[in-house]
C-alpha cells in the first residue's frame, strides 16, 4: 500500500513538504557562518590545558564513544519498536522509512549543537569539542554499522521481517563530514591561539560568541517553526515522542551513566549532552544525499527535521537544569579575610 | 635591643636588626620605585573571564600625581585629612590611594562588602572628608553621607584604565545583563574627570609639577600619620588602628628582610586575590612588591575561586598571598591541582589559622611551600614570619621579624617560660601610634609601650611561636573578625527579641561560624525573621549562620551575658568531644586581624 494513499493527517500534509527546504541555501549559509563564529568564541573560553586535561582522563572520551554509538541507536531501535511498530496502525512502508530515518538519528555523530550546548551549561567544552570530532570520524564507520545492526539484522530480519536492504544504501557524505569537522576545530583553535596572543580580544570573542550562541538558538527556532508548521502540526504523537525522547532519554541515560561512573560533573554533563544531542544537519543531509530522487524522500526526512527543532528545546530545558546544579555545586566560600 | 633566640633561626643574610626606614615618607618611597622601570608593567587586573587592563610604574605614577593634585587643589583637603577608600582589588586602587599620599592626606580603608551602618560609623569615626568608592555600591551614600563629613564623592568603574573596547564591553555587560549598577543619587565626580582636572592643574604654565607635589608633603616625615586602618581590636568596637608613614615601611623593609633574596626585584609576580582594603595584602602584597618593581596582579572578585583560572593560566605566579580558606578552596579545583602554577615560588598565610593539612597538602600539590605569619592592624601587620628556605615550622606563626621583639606575658604582665601560654605582647617600629581618637584605649592596648594584642601563644625552644587561644570572644569567620558585641546589639533591635548571646562554634569550612543564642519576647518569632533584620544592617560574614531559640541565657551576677558558659554548655552538647579532646579544634588564631 503507498503510504500516500493513506487516510491519515501525515498523507495530507506530505505533499507540501519540500525537503530541501528544510534548511535553505540562504540560511544553511547563514548557520555555517553563525556556527563559525559561535566556535571561535567558544574555542575562546578554552586553552591547551583543557585539552590535555581531558585526554588526561579518556574515560569521558570512552563513555561517551559508548554512549553515542550503543546507546543512542539502542534507544532509536527500542523507540521505533515500541512507538512505531507496535503502537501506530501506520502502514508498514511508513513504519519503514521513519524507523530508518530514526535509527540514522540515533546512530549519527554529535555536531557544534552540543558544543554551544554544552558551553551554555557550564560543561567541559574541551571535552566536548573532543567527543565531537571523536564521534564525528568514527561515524563513518560507526553509523553505518549500527543501521546495519538494527535496521537489517533486528528490524529487518528478527523482529519485523521485512526488506532493510536500503539501510545498505545509505550515503555518509564523507565532506561534510569533513567540513562538520573543519567548522569546530578551525575556528576552535584559532580562539585559542587569539587567546593566548591577547587575553582581552579572546574574552570578548568569548562573550560575542555567547550572545551569537543564544541569538543561533532563537533564530533555529524562529525560522524553523513557520517554514516547516505542515510537518509541524501534522504527525501522529508517537513521531513526536520519539524526536523529543531520542534527545530527552539520550541525555538522561548518558549523563546518570556518566554519573554513576563518578565522572567529574562538569564532564558528566557533557557526556550527557554529546550523547543525545545529534548532528541533526548532517542526518537531513544524509537523507538528501540518500534519498534523492526517491519518492520517499519527504517521509524519510520528517524525524530528522522534527529533531533539528525539538532537540532545540530538550536541550534548552536541560541546560536550565544544568547550571542550577552547577551554581550549586561551585565552591561556596566566605569573602578572603 | 639585646639578642633574642629566635635571630639564631634567621636564615643566612637576615639581619637581626634592620636600621629605620632609608625614606621619609611612603610617597617617597613609591616614587624611588620608577625610575628604570617606568615601562614595566606593575600592575595587571585580572577579571574572572580573563579581561585584563594593565597599568605600568610610569603611569601609576603619573595618574597617582594627578589625583594628589586633585585632592589638594580641587577638593581642597589639607596635610592629615582623611580620605576613605572603598574598593575592590583593582586598577583604580593604587592610583587612588597612591594619590592620597602624595597629597599627605590619610587613607582610610573600607571594605566594599559593608552595610550603610558600618559605612557611617566608620566614615563618621574617622571624619573622612572625602571618599572614592566603586560605582556598584554608591546606592547606598544616599543614607550614609548625612552621617558623616564626607564632601567629594568620586567613583570609580571596574573596567578603569582597561582598553576602551573591553571597558565598553564590561559596562554594557554591567548595565544590562548584570544590572549591577545603581543609580548614584548623591553628587559625585568620576575618577576619570578627577585625573583629568588634576592633570590640567599639574600642567599649567608657571609652576613646576615636581615643586607643587613636593610642597603637599612639607611637614610629612616617618611620624606622621599614612592610614587608619580599622579594626575590631579586642573588644569590638571598630576603632582606626593610627600607622604612620614609618609604620609602614618599617614593616616592609622588615619583610622584604625576612624574605631576603627569594623576592627578587622586578622579577615576581604577585598574585593578590586578597581585598587590598585589608591590612595583610596592603604591606606585603602592594607596598613590597611595588617598590621592588614587582608585577602584582589583582583579582578585583576571587568568589567562586572558578574565577582566579584565567589568571592562573594567563600569567607567571610566583608569588601567592593568602588565607587558609583560599588555599583551601584552592585544592579544590580540578583546574588548579591539575595545572598548578609552574612557576610559584611561595605562598604567604596570614589572616587565620593556616591548618596543617591544607599547608600539607598544597606542598604536595604545588611542590612550594606555604609560610605562616601573624600579626594586626595595630601592628602594620607583620610581627613574625616563618623562615622562608627550610626552617619553617608546622602549625607555628613562626619568628619574630627583624626588629622586633615578642613575648608571652602572665596576667601581671610578666614573662611566662618557655613552652607555657601567655598572652603575645609585641614591640617595634611597626607598632601602631596608638587608636584614632581614643586615648584610653590607646594606652590600655600600647601599655608600657608594647601592643598587647590578646592573643594567648606559648614560645619553643627555637624563639618560634604558637597560637594557642584567643583572650576575648571575638570569632573569626574566614580571617574576618566578627564581634560578638555588635551582632547581639543588632538583634536586641529587633522588638520581639528579648535577649541574645553569640558566640562562634568551629566550623570546618570558615574556621568558626557565628552561632545565636535568642530568648523570644514574642513566640511568633521566627529564624528566617531574625536573619532578615540582621541582614538589614551587618555584612554577609556576620550574620548568624545557626539561631537557637532559648528560654534563658547563663548570666553574671550583674546580669551581664557569659558567653564563656554559653560556649562551654553549647559545644558540651552540640558537639561532644569538639572542644574535649586535645588536638580536635584547630587553635583559634587571630593572625592579621582588621575587618
Amino acid at each position: 500500500m503507498d503510504i500516500l494513499q493513506m487516510p491519515s493527517l501525515l498523507a495530507l500534509t506530505l505533499p507540501e513538504i519540500d525537503p530541501h527546504e528544510f534548511v535553505s541555501t540562504r540560511d544553511q549559509i547563514l548557520l555555517i557562518v553563525m556556527a563559525f563564529f559561535i566556535m571561535l568564541g567558544m574555542g575562546a573560553s578554552t586553552t591547551p590545558r583543557d585539552f590535555i586535561s581531558a585526554l588526561r582522563r579518556p574515560a569521558g572520551l570512552v563513555i561517551g564513544w559508548l554512549t553515542q554509538f550503543t546507546i543512542m541507536p539502542f534507544l532509536a531501535f527500542v523507540m521505533v519498536v515500541f512507538f512505531l511498530v507496535k503502537l501506530t496502525d501506520l502502514p508498514q512502508e511508513a513504519v519503514w522509512f521513519l524507523g530508518i530515518s530514526a535509527l540514522l538519528m540515533g546512530s549519527i555523530p554529535a555536531g557544534t549543537t552540543s558544543n554551544i550546548f554544552t558551553y551554555f551549561s557550564k560543561g567541559n567544552l574541551a571535552l566536548s569539542v573532543m567527543m565531537t570530532t571523536n564521534s564525528t570520524i568514527w561515524a563513518v564507520v560507526m553509523t553505518p554499522l549500527a543501521l546495519l545492526i538494527y535496521g537489517e539484522l533486528l528490524l529487518g530480519g528478527a523482529i519485523m521481517g521485512i526488506d532493510m536492504q536500503a539501510a545498505h544504501d545509505l550515503k555518509i557524505p564523507l565532506t561534510n563530514i569533513m567540513v562538520t569537522i573543519a567548522l569546530m576545530l578551525v575556528p576552535v583553535f584559532a580562539a585559542m591561539g587569539i587567546r593566548r596572543y591577547n587575553a582581552n580580544v579572546g574574552a570578548v570573542l568569548e562573550l560575542v560568541g555567547g550572545i551569537l550562541g543564544i541569538f543561533f538558538i532563537i533564530y533555529l527556532i524562529v525560522t524553523w517553526v513557520p517554514r516547516n508548521w505542515a510537518i509541524l502540526t501534522g504527525m501522529p504523537w508517537q513521531v513526536y515522542f520519539i524526536t523529543v525522547g531520542l534527545g530527552l532519554f539520550g541525555i538522561t541515560i548518558a549523563y546518570n551513566i556518566a554519573k554513576l561512573i563518578r565522572l567529574h560533573p562538569k564532564n558528566a554533563r557533557t557526556v550527557g549532552l554529546e550523547t543525545g544531542i545529534q548532528n541533526g544537519p548532517l542526518a537531513i543531509t544524509i537523507v538528501l544525499v540518500s534519498f534523492s530522487g526517491s519518492e520517499h524522500l519527504a517521509l524519510v526526512a520528517i524525524i530528522p527535521a522534527l529533531y533539528t527543532l525539538f532537540i532545540v528545546f530538550v536541550s534548552l530545558f536541560v541546560t536550565l537544569y544544568f547550571r542550577r546544579a552547577n551554581l550549586a555545586e561551585e565552591q561556596k566560600i566566605p569573602s578572603l579575610l | 635591643m639585646q639578642s633574642h633566640i629566635w635571630t639564631k633561626q634567621y636564615p643566612g643574610g637576615v639581619p637581626s636588626e634592620i636600621p629605620a626606614p632609608s625614606h621619609d615618607s611612603l610617597p617617597e618611597m613609591l616614587r624611588e620605585a620608577v625610575p628604570g622601570n617606568e615601562n614595566k608593567v606593575a600592575f595587571i587586573q585580572c577579571n574572572w573571564n580573563g579581561m585584563n587592563g594593565t597599568l605600568r610604574f610610569g603611569e601609576v605614577d603619573r595618574l597617582s600625581d594627578a589625583f594628589a593634585v586633585y585632592l589638594r587643589e580641587v577638593v581642597g583637603l589639607d596635610p592629615g585629612d582623611r580620605v576613605a577608600v572603598q574598593l575592590p582589588n583593582c586598577l583604580s586602587y593604587p592610583v587612588v590611594v597612591f594619590g592620597i599620599l602624595k597629597a599627605g592626606c590619610v587613607l582610610v580603608n573600607t571594605n566594599p562588602l559593608y552595610t550603610a551602618r558600618e559605612m557611617a560609623h566608620q566614615f563618621s569615626d574617622s571624619g573622612a572628608r572625602a571618599l572614592i568608592i566603586i560605582d556598584m555600591f554608591a546606592d547606598r551614600l544616599v543614607e550614609v553621607l548625612a552621617q558623616t563629613s564626607i564632601e567629594k564623592v568620586i567613583t570609580a568603574r571596574v573596567g578603569e584604565f582597561f582598553p576602551a573596547v573591553v571597558a565598553g564591553v564590561i559596562r554594557i555587560v554591567q548595565k544590562y545583563w548584570d544590572r549591577s549598577i545603581p543609580k548614584i543619587e548623591v553628587p559625585h565626580t568620576s575618577l576619570q574627570e578627577a585625573l583629568s582636572e588634576g592633570r590640567r592643574r599639574l600642567h599649567e604654565e608657571g609652576t613646576k609639577a615636581k615643586d607643587r607635589l613636593d610642597s603637599y608633603l612639607d611637614g610629612i616625615g616617618q611620624g606622621s600619620l599614612a592610614a587608619l586602618q580599622y579594626t575590631g581590636g579586642t573588644t569590638g568596637v571598630s576603632k582606626g588602628a593610627m600607622l604612620s608613614h614609618g609604620n609602614l615601611l618599617s614593616n616592609k623593609e622588615q619583610m622584604l628582610a625576612m624574605a631576603g633574596e627569594h623576592i627578587r626585584p622586578g622579577e615576581e609576580t604577585i598574585l593578590t586575590a586578597l581585598p587590598l582594603y585589608h591590612i595583610f595584602a596592603f604591606t606585603v602584597a602592594l607596598l613590597g612588591f611595588y617598590c621592588t618593581g614587582n608585577r602584582n596582579i589583582l583579582i578585583p572578585q576571587p568568589r567562586p575561586p572558578s574565577n582566579l583560572k584565567r589568571a592562573f593560566e594567563n600569567y607567571r605566579v610566583t608569588w601567592l598571598p593568602g588565607v587558609n580558606t583560599l588555599f583551601n578552596a584552592l585544592l579544590n579545583e580540578r583546574w588548579f591541582i591539575e595545572h598548578p602554577p609552574r612557576h610559584l615560588f611561595a605562598s604567604v598565610a596570614g589572616g587565620m589559622a593556616l591548618h596543617e593539612s591544607v599547608a600539607k597538602r598544597w606542598q604536595e600539590v604545588t611542590g612550594t611551600a606555604v609560610v605562616e605569619g601573624y600579626g594586626l592592624s595595630e601592628s602594620s601587620p607583620v610581627l613574625t614570619f616563618n623562615p622562608l628556605g627550610g626552617t619553617a615550622k608546622a602549625g607555628s606563626i613562626g619568628i619574630p621579624v627583624p626588629s622586633t621583639e615578642l613575648r608571652c606575658v602572665d596576667e601581671q604582665g610578666n614573662p611566662v617560660s618557655e613552652n607555657e601560654t601567655g598572652e603575645i605582647i609585641a614591640r617595634g617600629p611597626q607598632i601602631m601610634l596608638g587608636y584614632w581618637q581614643r586615648p584610653e584605649e590607646s594606652e590600655r592596648t600600647l601599655a608600657d609601650g608594647w601592643l598587647h594584642t590578646g592573643d594567648m601563644a606559648r614560645m619553643d625552644e627555637d624563639g618560634f611561636f604558637y597560637i594557642v587561644d584567643r583572650k576575648k570572644d571575638m570569632i573569626l569567620v574566614s580571617g574576618f573578625n566578627v564581634y560578638p558585641n555588635e551582632i547581639e546589639e543588632v538583634m536586641t533591635q529587633h522588638p520581639d527579641v528579648s535577649e541574645a548571646g553569640v558566640i562562634g562554634v568551629p566550623d570546618a569550612a570558615s574556621g568558626e561560624s557565628v552561632h545565636a543564642y535568642v530568648v523570644r519576647a514574642n513566640e511568633n518569632l521566627t529564624t528566617e525573621e531574625i536573619i532578615r533584620h540582621c541582614r538589614e544592617s551587618l555584612a554577609r560574614y556576620k550574620i548568624p549562620k545557626k539561631v537557637v531559640f532559648r528560654d534563658d541565657l547563663p548570666k553574671s551576677l550583674i546580669g551581664k551575658i557569659l558567653r564563656k558558659d554559653l560556649r562551654a554548655e553549647v559545644l558540651g552538647t552540640e558537639m561532644p568531644g569538639a572542644v574535649l579532646e586535645k588536638g580536635s579544634v584547630e587553635p583559634r588564631q587571630a593572625s592579621v586581624q582588621g575587618n
